[in-house]
């Protein structure tokens, strides 16, 4: 007896998390078209789309540019012993060139983005809405998805981009600052080679993807903070799921990403 | 206000910064691929391309000239490739330069290898086709290499079967390193040789001596082998020896016809060496002949004494002494 009743409560469970993913997806979907209707219908909002590019943009470039330098250094740091042992240490640049601007540059600002921006959305919007503010701007007669939700989702697409572009510089400032100090490679000659080895195979489908990264970040942010359940709780479910679903759907649009530049150019 | 205005700064500097990276990188691959600036192109035919790309670098020299722009196979035994190729790299290209597929290191990708011709010829235009020579790709090496691997399994038996019987001690390499005996005949022969090369040292070292001792300017040998007028003389006399000899060959020949006749002859040269009782008789003869002379001696001595011609051989002996004083006698 008791053995049916769990089995039908892990059963329940397991349909109701089902139910709640479905429907979290239902409800983004329904999100992501708003967007899209409301995206290209006046009135546009540059100031606050400005305001937003700043604070996503500017306020995140340090913490991209050190994150990259350290990743590109400690890659080469990593990598280059194995190298080493296969007398393959000239290819270092281009090894770290084609894995930064392919992957590892555009997902690690993705995944940086999304926990800084992310989170702040959903942190700032969960509490606009536990505030009631989002209400008051309903009736004060104010489009809140315009004000707040659109210039959002584009400052995060646009910015995104240009933050992977400095982020990639740096990374490969940090390798090449390895291999100088380590293996007497000047910053012209590995900067050389690394422009040798990328092609627009490498770099138009990472630019391409990380202008889907930023977009995916975005929607997550305003999303969970937009629909975010009353209560100072609400506001902190808010900002942790936001950061735990952009960074899981960075992966998925990477694969789809990668999926589709493959069919393209033939990775 | 000020506030909002600063942010915006800074938001475009960022935006226009991150812009003209992008677009930078852009530029600098593109340009790399030869997107940018004036090229023309040029083709070349080969029958394998090795994995060759679109896109893959094309050197001249050793330097960067180009790209691959297309490869389009013609028949089942050419591949044309199309190249790309920066216009100021124009006038280097001569039109007898040789295009090779090669790749960048052990393991780089594929690249198209422009090598100058020989001699001398015009410019390369826009279009033309260069030749081409196809390098050992990968896959005949490792043919090749099978080949040899075989080869060298056949030789590697080969020498196992002779170092067996090396071992076993068969045949004459085989009985040099195993039997013991001639090893020290060997060694005992060695030494012979060695002692024998000290005493040559030796003699040769005395021989020297010898040869410095002569006085070459006196001596004949120094006359021989230093005087051209006896040189002369010598020829002279080896030339007169020469005629000598035919003359005594005559001689020789003369005399034989002679013992033949002698030989085959009735005359008493003949019967005197044939006949052996004649040769006894006369040996009887001339002991007899003997024995008569020691008796008319004996008589003679008697005469001597004999008181009627003692007078006369007294006579003798005086006119001896006044003929030879210091009494020499004849």
């Amino acid at each position: 007896m008791s053995e049916i009743s769990i089995t039908k409560r892990v059963g329940s469970s397991l349909v109701g998390r089902a139910k709640h993913f479905f429907v979290q997806i239902g409800e983004l979907s329904y999100f992501a078209g708003r967007f899209f209707r409301e995206v290209f219908s006046p009135p546009f909002e540059f100031r606050e789309l400005l305001r937003q590019c700043y604070q996503m943009g500017n306020r995140s470039l340090v913490l991209v540019g050190v994150t990259g330098f350290i990743i590109g250094l400690v890659m080469t740091l990593q990598t280059r012993p194995t190298l080493v042992q296969f007398g393959a240490v000239s290819w270092m640049p281009n090894m770290t060139g084609i894995s930064i601007v392919r992957e590892i540059g555009p997902v690690i600002t993705a995944l940086i983005c999304a926990g800084r921006i992310a989170s702040g959305i959903g942190a700032e919007l969960g509490s606009m809405r536990v505030t009631e503010q989002i209400d008051a701007m309903e009736v004060s007669g104010t489009n809140p998805f315009k004000y707040l939700v659109v210039t959002r989702i584009v400052a995060t697409t646009l910015m995104l981009p240009l933050l992977i572009v400095f982020g990639d510089l740096i990374a490969l400032y940090g390798s090449a600052v390895v291999e100088n100090l380590k293996g007497d490679v000047s910053f012209q000659l590995y900067f050389n080679t690394v422009f040798d080895a990328l092609g627009f195979g490498d770099i138009i489908p990472a630019t391409v993807k990380s202008f889907f990264f930023g977009f995916v970040i975005g929607l997550v942010g305003c999303f969970k903070g937009y629909y975010s359940k009353k209560g100072t709780a609400g506001v902190g479910i808010a900002a942790n799921t936001a950061v735990v679903m952009a960074s899981l759907l960075v992966f998925v649009v990477d694969f789809i990403a990668v999926f589709v530049s493959d069919i393209f150019y033939e990775l | 206000m000020a506030k909002t205005t600063l942010e915006n700064l800074r938001l475009g500097i960022f935006v226009v910064i991150g812009t003209a990276l992008l677009l930078l990188a852009t530029y600098l691959i593109g340009n790399r691929q030869n997107m940018f600036g004036k090229t023309f192109d040029i083709t070349a035919d080969f029958k394998n391309v090795n994995g060759l790309q679109v896109g893959n670098n094309v050197r001249f020299s050793g330097i960067h000239v180009g790209t691959v722009s297309d490869i389009e196979i013609i028949d089942d035994t050419t591949i044309r490739v199309h190249m790309v190729i920066d216009d100021k790299m124009q006038e280097h290209i001569k039109k007898n330069a040789v295009a090779a597929i090669g790749s960048d290191g052990l393991v780089g990708s594929m690249l198209v290898n422009i090598v100058p011709g020989n001699g001398p010829s015009t410019t390369v235009r826009p279009g033309d086709a260069l030749q081409s020579y196809s390098k050992v790709a990968a896959q005949d090496m490792m043919s090749t290499l099978s080949t040899t691997n075989e080869n060298a399994a056949m030789l590697t038996a080969d020498l196992l079967k002779i170092t067996r019987s090396l071992n076993q001690g068969k045949g004459t390499l085989g009985r040099l390193l195993n039997d013991t005996t001639l090893a020290n005949d060997f060694q005992e022969t060695i030494g012979n040789l060695k002692l024998a090369s000290t005493r040559i040292n030796a003699t040769m070292g005395e021989l020297n001596q010898m040869v410095g001792q002569i006085n070459f300017k006196e001596s004949a040998g120094g006359v021989l082998l230093g005087d051209t007028l006896s040189g002369g003389k010598i020829k002279n006399i080896i030339e007169n020896l020469e005629t000598s000899s035919i003359a005594i060959e005559k001689i020789t020949q003369n005399l034989n016809e002679v013992i033949d006749g002698i030989r085959e002859g009735d005359g008493a040269i003949n019967y005197l060496a044939k006949d052996t009782v004649l040769v006894n008789q006369l040996n009887k003869t001339m002991s007899n002949i003997e024995q008569g002379a020691e008796r008319f001696n004996e008589n003679m001595e008697a005469l001597k004494h004999n008181f009627l011609t003692r007078g006369y051989f007294r006579k003798l002996e005086k006119q001896n002494k006044k003929e030879n004083p210091k009494g020499d006698v004849d």
